[in-house]
């Protein structure tokens, strides 16, 4: 298991390279001169001052030079300043501030798919060719497809204008107050649907197997048949859609936290792009791909100690 | 008793009229699917929209009549006009194109990138094989939407600013016209997200399809090499990358208006339901219909990609599909 767990970890270094040179060749590089645009729309720019800039932000080096001396920073946790004219503070700092927003919210829908995904998933399957199973299914198949742009303005339109249940909810005040709950319902419902129909075809595989008859042969409950065998098997592939889950989580909370005002990660990314702040974009494409290799090296862990019969390889 | 025992031989003795092939089986299963056949509706009637929408939208879709801003539907404006005052219904027919025409061309090039590379890496087999792959693997670890809006973003300024130099030398009109411009990138960001994952099919599909009994009693039999890719490997092969092609596109809809309402994709005068939506945001309280239009719209066509491509799947690879 450690031999395993440090050769997934080294293999993950090429990978972490390649992703740090792309976007830093895109991002840094690609478009030319940030500080000419950034200071362009303002004032006229002076050549002195605008050389003088450009030394303090490293921009007259060459590339490799800017590329390694930006790799080093990383080692060092330092991920550039924002060059915003509004801000101009370090990157790492406004995506730690973000990140602590998100990371409630992403924790809290994270929590909530798995607690409500895997039950209904489950339900569907005990429950197969049912109404019920019909529903949950349909539904799975539809509600994933609109974007969350769309169903955030459709569900405000809806719940706040026309059935007036909740209050305009645009901020953010933690987890516990009632303007998260739009929010975090829009944020789960993609994902959620996405547990449901894996947990119910895993089941699905599940039931016909020997060991589900043999259960039953002893006199188990249904219950306890479901729980005790049928979930163990079927659990394993359901894990495997973290990394699925952690994607949509980031890529939803771009568009929900700056429709709702959520002074998150997500409207960080939002801000970056709408303001030309290319050391941020930077830094915010950066931290969701480390993310999301760091969710996949987890069920790459979790896979074998879940499913003893998958090999190490 | 024998007259039965005399028409099952009978029957059994005539040869079919005609014999049947793989794609007029999977078209009867097709329209065998009310699912598919409902979405395969919507999806012509998008197409129809999309290539003859200019002739068919009422009004200009760049038109502002600032005595009319807002409107709620009417017998002029059927579906109202936007806060410019132009129909929405017109906009609508022409961001059907923009999301068609991206679609198609981003999935096109995607799919012609990753089928040529695919190859290489399954025909090669060596150190090119294991560095396409893990180019492949960098890039499927950013999320696929963040990928396309980062490079968008990036590129967006360097083109424009080529682009307009390529004007002032040249004098060519249309390296004048930005939302020309805005088509590219888009074209460029999404084919560069998304081709790992058709390298990664077509790679595959090689790979286990040439392995197949199949493949081997043709070889055995002195089939050619030839011969072999175009009577075995082509249509066993097709199968899946048209599914995949189609269950894409629906995407590629979805990922064209998320990067339009984030202001990297299709910007105005273009019309983009992304974009529609993005404008009409702020105004939600006033306004809801303008934003809830295409919205609604959006969302059928990109549900009727997606079921058309899952009722095709169903069709042409029946034994995966389950019951």
């Amino acid at each position: 298991m450690t031999t395993y767990t440090i050769r997934r970890l080294l293999h993950l270094i090429p990978t972490l390279l390649g992703v740090i040179i792309i976007t830093f060749t895109l991002g840094f590089y690609g478009p030319g001169d940030p500080l000419k645009y950034q200071l362009g729309e303002q004032i006229p720019p002076d050549p002195q001052q605008l050389a003088r800039l450009r030394e303090l932000y490293g921009l007259d080096r060459p590339y490799h030079e800017q590329l390694i001396s930006y790799v080093g920073g990383l080692l060092q946790g330092d991920m550039g300043t924002s060059i915003s004219v509004q801000s101009r503070r370090p990157v790492r700092d406004m995506l730690g501030t973000g990140l602590g927003v998100s990371m409630q919210l992403g924790g809290a829908a994270a929590i909530l798919i798995f607690a409500i995904g895997v039950p209904l998933g489950m339900l569907a399957a005990y429950r197969h060719n049912s109404i019920l199973d019909y529903v949950i299914v349909s539904f799975s198949a539809m509600l994933p497809t609109v974007p969350v742009f769309v169903l955030a303005p459709l569900l405000l339109i809806l719940l706040v204008l026309q059935l007036k249940v909740l209050p305009y909810s645009f901020g953010w005040e933690g987890l516990f107050d009632p303007r998260a709950v739009l929010p975090l319902f829009i944020l789960v419902i993609g994902p959620l649907l996405g547990i449901v129909r894996q947990t119910r075809s895993a089941v699905l595989e599940a039931l016909p197997q020997d060991y589900v008859r043999t259960a039953q042969a002893k006199g188990l409950n249904d219950w306890r048949v479901m729980t005790r065998h049928i979930l163990k098997n079927a659990l394993a592939p359901v894990v495997t859609s973290m990394g699925f889950v952690v994607a949509s989580l980031l890529t939803g909370s771009l568009f929900i936290e700056s429709i709702f005002g959520i002074p998150g990660f997500g409207n960080l990314i939002y801000d970056g792009l709408r303001s030309f702040d290319y050391p941020l974009i930077l830094g915010t494409t950066l931290v969701a791909s480390f993310i999301i290799m760091f969710s996949n090296f987890v069920v790459d862990l979790l896979y074998p100690v879940l499913d003893p019969r998958v090999r190490l390889g | 008793m024998s007259a039965t025992a005399m028409g099952k031989v009978t029957t059994l003795a005539t040869p079919p009229q005609k014999p049947r092939s793989l794609w007029g089986d999977a078209f009867r299963r097709l329209i065998r699917n009310r699912m598919s056949m409902f979405s395969l509706v919507i999806v012509v009637l998008v197409l129809v929209i999309a290539i003859f929408g200019p002739a068919l939208s009422p009004y200009d879709y760049t038109k502002q009549d600032i005595f009319n801003t807002s409107q709620p539907p009417s017998a002029e404006h059927w579906l109202g006009t936007d806060e410019l005052g132009r129909d929405i219904l017109s906009r609508l027919m022409w961001g059907a194109r923009t999301a068609l025409a991206v679609a198609l061309i981003s999935q096109g090039i995607s799919y012609g990138v990753g089928a040529l590379l695919g190859a290489i890496s399954a025909y090669s087999g060596t150190w090119l094989d294991s560095f396409i792959m893990r180019m492949a693997d960098i890039f499927m670890s950013f999320p696929h939407l963040l990928l396309a809006v980062f490079v968008s973003a990036t590129i967006r300024r360097p083109i424009a600013d080529g682009a307009y130099e390529i004007y002032q030398q040249t004098g060519i009109e249309i390296f004048r016209n930005t939302v020309m411009l805005d088509y590219l990138i888009v074209f460029g960001a999404l084919a560069l997200a998304s081709w790992p994952w058709a390298a990664r099919l077509i790679r595959g599909q090689i790979l286990s399809l040439r392995e197949e009994d199949y493949v081997l009693a043709a070889r055995a039999f002195g089939a050619t090499r030839w011969q072999i890719i175009r009577w075995h490997l082509m249509p066993n092969a097709v199968g899946p990358i048209i599914v995949a092609f189609t269950a894409g596109f629906g995407g590629a809809m979805l990922a064209e208006s998320s990067l339009s309402y984030l202001g990297v994709g299709i910007r105005p005068p273009g019309a983009s339901w992304g974009s529609m939506i993005n404008e009409s945001l702020v105004g939600w309280r006033m306004h809801p219909h303008l934003v809830a239009m295409p919205g609604i719209v959006l969302a059928i066509c990109v549900f009727a990609f997606n079921m058309f491509g899952d009722g095709l799947n169903d069709a042409l690879n029946p034994r995966s599909s389950k019951g």
